[in-house]
């Protein structure tokens, strides 16, 4: 029962917070000097980033856990999860990144300057697009292959961006995050605060359905097994 | 396609003598290259495929100013390893395939993650000796690359410790797309993202060794401990990846109906 | 505090109310200065408006197409589930 209160709970959670970080957002937080009204996209910006790593990183535990616990119940629990988050990296990744380069349009003058962040995070999607493009084509099979996929994506998480900032090194980047006056500061949790429960509710409805898809398949193939021995001729 | 019992049975090797990783790594890999010797297949088309890239990059590159070819150079290097490393990755474990040999393999007493480590091997030096024909060419076609004749101990070590990271990733899921039935096309879909940030790092370390940065030798250092990573984290999840699968029954037997559930 | 100010001010010169006071610092050129600092402001602040319209209508859409997604994934796994449960009602 509990289990399929919770994701309720959480969509309740993110229904209060959501109005709530929206209007502390734009009537109670100043507007930043040097970039205008434009910067309040950052209180749903960042915190989706750190909510896209966040999922990618799952994914990768999931996964590496579903891999080692072969065809036990906890692994099915693991590979849902995985496949849940890792369609989730695609979903938030997206919202990254266009919300970046709306940004960048107004802020920069262009909306995408291959600034290293930009860059790694496309980067990261483009893995976890792998992850889900596997799992959605590949042959019978090839789930450990993509759970591996996801394993490599979580290990590559802070080497993309490791090797993206060395790459940029001649580059400018402006740090925004961590020079931040409080008051901004205090806003963006409650934006955090309502992104994670939207996404966390999300992820449990998807966790549910892959487990109801993979019930629905025993249950399916025992009927074909009965079936078969009563055609057979053996006795039901 | 692999048969389920075999991948299923545990390996064989728990009773055996028990012979190093190292020395059954090199036994499958000696075995692998004893074939390469005799048809040359792999070697031949990888180092034909380089030289047709080569002569692309010449045409298209020669009139490239000098402040230029220190960008450009590590792109077409890199790109071209890419490239061949696919193309050397896909017919890696196509010959186990087509002769059903994995399963052979597999049934010998073997450590698993030696078949990994032996594919790596040969994919390794198939593909840096085609970064081996590449660079001095490369050094010869464009002054800004001359570094890699001055320094050929640098320009050595980047290039094996480069393909080693795309090696070791590429083994693993060629391995795991030998098992699964043969869509062969995902390789590259799932390698370029996957490779992506070890080329960009090798990409980096070689305009460091283009420009005589002096960061090159730290540079080099974390691409060795990058490798280090790649090679651990693939060698663990070989075994699992390999021994194949936990796919739900409505998978592997389409009969129960027409389609499974979304 | 402009509150306190102004029955001040206003009490301050009752009798003059119709005496001519000349407007100082507005002159042309002054005016028209304010006037194009105020109009790319005006300018800054639609645009900066209309992204963070465009952003937030991108994020929340994303959200809700993700959702219509589920949603249309359940239904199919109830249809998938009422099939199953008439093949055993018939054997």
């Amino acid at each position: 029962m509990i289990k399929h209160r919770l994701p309720l709970l959480f969509f309740a959670v993110a229904a209060l917070a959501t109005p709530y970080s929206v209007q502390r957002i734009f009537l109670h937080t100043g507007i930043e000097k040097k970039m205008g009204t434009v910067q309040k996209i950052f209180y749903f910006h960042v915190p989706l980033a750190w909510i896209m790593m966040a999922l990618g990183i799952t994914c990768g535990v999931a996964a590496a856990i579903q891999l080692r616990k072969a065809a036990t119940g906890r692994s099915r629990m693991a590979e849902s999860l995985s496949i849940a988050a890792g369609e989730l990296v695609l979903v938030t990744g997206l919202g990254v990144l266009i919300t970046g380069p709306i940004w960048g349009h107004a802020t920069w003058g262009r909306a995408w300057t291959w600034d290293a962040r930009q860059v790694s995070t496309g980067l990261l999607w483009l893995v976890f697009a792998a992850f889900v493009l596997l799992r959605r084509y590949g042959a019978a099979g090839s789930e450990r292959l993509a759970a591996a996929l996801a394993v490599f994506g979580a290990v590559d998480v802070p080497v993309i961006y490791y090797a993206v900032k060395i790459w940029k090194t001649t580059h400018p980047t402006t740090d925004v995050v961590g020079s931040l006056p409080a008051q901004m500061w205090n806003s963006l949790w409650p934006a955090l605060g309502a992104l994670v429960c939207l996404t966390v509710g999300v992820l449990l409805v998807r966790i549910r359905q892959e487990q109801d898809a993979a019930e629905l398949d025993d249950a399916w193939i025992a009927l074909d097994d009965r079936g078969r021995a009563l055609t057979l001729g053996g006795a039901p | 396609m692999l048969d389920a019992a075999v991948l299923a049975a545990p390996p064989c090797d728990t009773t055996a003598p028990v012979v190093p990783l190292a020395r059954q790594a090199w036994l499958l890999a000696k075995n692998d290259l004893r074939q390469e010797l005799r048809d040359l297949e792999l070697v031949l088309t990888a180092a034909f495929f380089t030289l047709v890239v080569l002569v692309m990059f010449a045409l298209a590159f020669a009139a490239l100013p000098a402040a230029d070819q220190t960008l450009a150079v590590p792109g077409m290097l890199w790109l071209a390893v890419a490239f061949v490393g696919a193309l050397t990755l896909t017919r890696i474990f196509d010959r186990e395939r087509e002769a059903d040999t994995l399963r052979a393999v597999l049934t010998w007493p073997v450590d698993r993650v030696a078949i990994y480590f032996s594919k790596l091997g040969v994919t390794l030096l198939v593909i840096t000796g085609c970064g081996a024909l590449l660079m001095p060419a490369l050094g010869l076609l464009f002054p800004a690359a001359e570094v890699f004749w001055q320094r050929p101990l640098d320009a050595a070590a980047l290039l094996v410790l480069g393909c080693l990271a795309y090696a070791a990733v590429g083994a693993l899921f060629a391995a795991g797309l030998a098992t699964a039935s043969g869509k062969n096309v995902l390789l590259s879909v799932i390698l370029y993202p996957l490779t992506s940030p070890a080329l960009i790092f090798a990409l980096v370390s070689t305009r460091a060794l283009l420009e005589g940065h002096a960061q090159f030798h730290t540079y080099l250092g974390q691409l060795a401990a990058l490798d280090a990573v790649l090679v651990a984290v693939a060698s663990w999840l070989f075994e699992p990846v390999l021994l194949g699968s936990n796919a739900r029954p409505a998978e592997r037997r389409p009969s129960a109906r027409a389609k499974r559930t979304p | 505090m402009r509150r306190e100010d102004a029955p001040a001010a206003a009490t301050a010169k009752p009798d003059k109310d119709d005496a001519y006071e000349p407007v100082t610092g507005r002159d042309q050129e002054t005016v028209q200065c304010v006037r194009a600092c105020e109009a790319e402001a005006a300018a800054k602040t639609a645009s900066d408006y209309e992204h963070v319209v465009w952003a937030y209508g991108v994020l929340w859409s994303l959200f809700a197409g993700y959702g219509v997604l589920l949603w249309r994934r359940a239904v199919a796994q109830r249809q998938d589930l009422a099939e199953l449960r008439r093949r055993i009602d018939e054997a």
